[in-house]
């Protein structure tokens, strides 16, 4: 199935959670926050909620900044 | 002596932490990651500020967190892109996911030029988060009406700017802070607009209870010795304040004996 990662189309596996998208994008764990569907999901949540298809997946990360 | 104790223990409190040091710094505008990373140690920085983006998928940002973890810094995130209160809030809770604190820079700031804090958001902003449990430390105006109301609303310090981010003007707000100063029951820290260690030192004999620096340590030609000449200053100036400066007058008062020792006899 498919979702999309900042408007990026990206194929996952059926059952996908939040923790193993993370994992395929080799993304960082720390320092990253997800909304899906506009909703922020809670870190705690990230390896039990599965994705589902064309969800809308919002990523973001810290960066430098004053 | 007595001095020497009071300095010592001379620790600041914001909620539910205490810093030896009154520098705080940003992370951005760095050439590289290991400059970055010498500049805040030498700096002595114990609180660093953040921003949060969307990442780029084709073009991802260095993993900058761990490092900073690993040399022990506290992390303040900040709101950085927020228009409006709504979007502040957004970004604060991402960053509380993101970062696991509850400390946020708050900053609002409409306007790409200037980017000037907008009042009434920053203040709509703090009320609501401070309900959510936020430690707020919000970016605003030298306004110290607006620093009573953000105090009111739960905020646990304010920072007031001296000039616009970025800018190295220095404390062009001056006789605004020094209200603010006098005014404020929680933590004045000074933002934005320090260009020099002589800007730093100025507002912390001034009374500030700390001052926060990010551009003018980070395109310095030397970033690591201008953040070491930083954390001096702002030593320096606290020292100072706590000393006690002496007054201005307006005519002279000599500093040598003014007996006429040639017509002694």
């Amino acid at each position: 199935m498919n979702v999309f990662v900042n408007e990026r189309k990206t194929e996952i596996p059926q059952g996908c959670t939040i923790e193993a998208l993370l994992n395929l994008l080799e993304s960082p764990l720390k320092g990253s926050a997800i909304a899906v569907n506009q909703s922020i999901v809670s870190r705690s949540q990230w390896s039990e909620y599965k994705l589902n298809d064309g969800d809308q997946i919002s990523l973001f990360q810290a960066i430098a900044g004053g | 002596m007595i001095n020497n104790l009071k300095n010592i223990h001379d620790q600041l409190i914001i909620a539910d932490k205490s810093f030896s040091s009154r520098l705080f710094t940003g992370t951005g505008k760095f050439n590289d990651q290991q400059t970055m990373l010498a500049a805040l140690k030498a700096s002595r920085s114990e609180l660093v500020t953040m921003a949060l983006k969307r990442v780029d998928m084709q073009n991802k940002d260095d993993d900058i967190l761990a490092p900073l973890i690993k040399n022990g810094m506290n992390l303040l995130p900040n709101t950085s892109g927020a228009r409006n209160a709504k979007e502040a809030i957004y970004a604060a809770q991402l960053a509380r996911e993101a970062l696991q604190t509850n400390w946020l820079k708050l900053e609002i700031h409409p306007d790409p030029k200037y980017l000037l804090p907008d009042p009434i958001e920053t203040l709509k902003a703090a009320e609501v988060l401070a309900n959510d449990g936020f430690v707020i430390l919000p970016y605003v105006h030298a306004d110290p009406v607006l620093c009573k109301h953000l105090e009111s609303a739960g905020c646990a310090a304010v920072m007031p700017l001296g000039a616009p981010i970025g800018s190295n003007k220095g404390l062009k707000t001056l006789d605004f802070l020094e209200i603010i100063i006098e005014q404020a029951n929680i933590p004045v820290i000074v933002d934005a607009g320090i260009g020099s260690p002589s800007h730093a030192a100025l507002a912390m004999e001034m009374g500030a209870d700390a001052v926060l620096v990010n551009t003018a340590m980070a395109v310095a030609g030397d970033p690591v010795a201008m953040s070491e000449a930083f954390a001096k200053a702002v030593q320096a100036g606290r020292q100072a304040y706590l000393a006690g400066l002496a007054g201005q007058v307006n005519h002279a008062v000599a500093s040598s004996p003014l007996t006429a020792f040639l017509e002694a006899g």
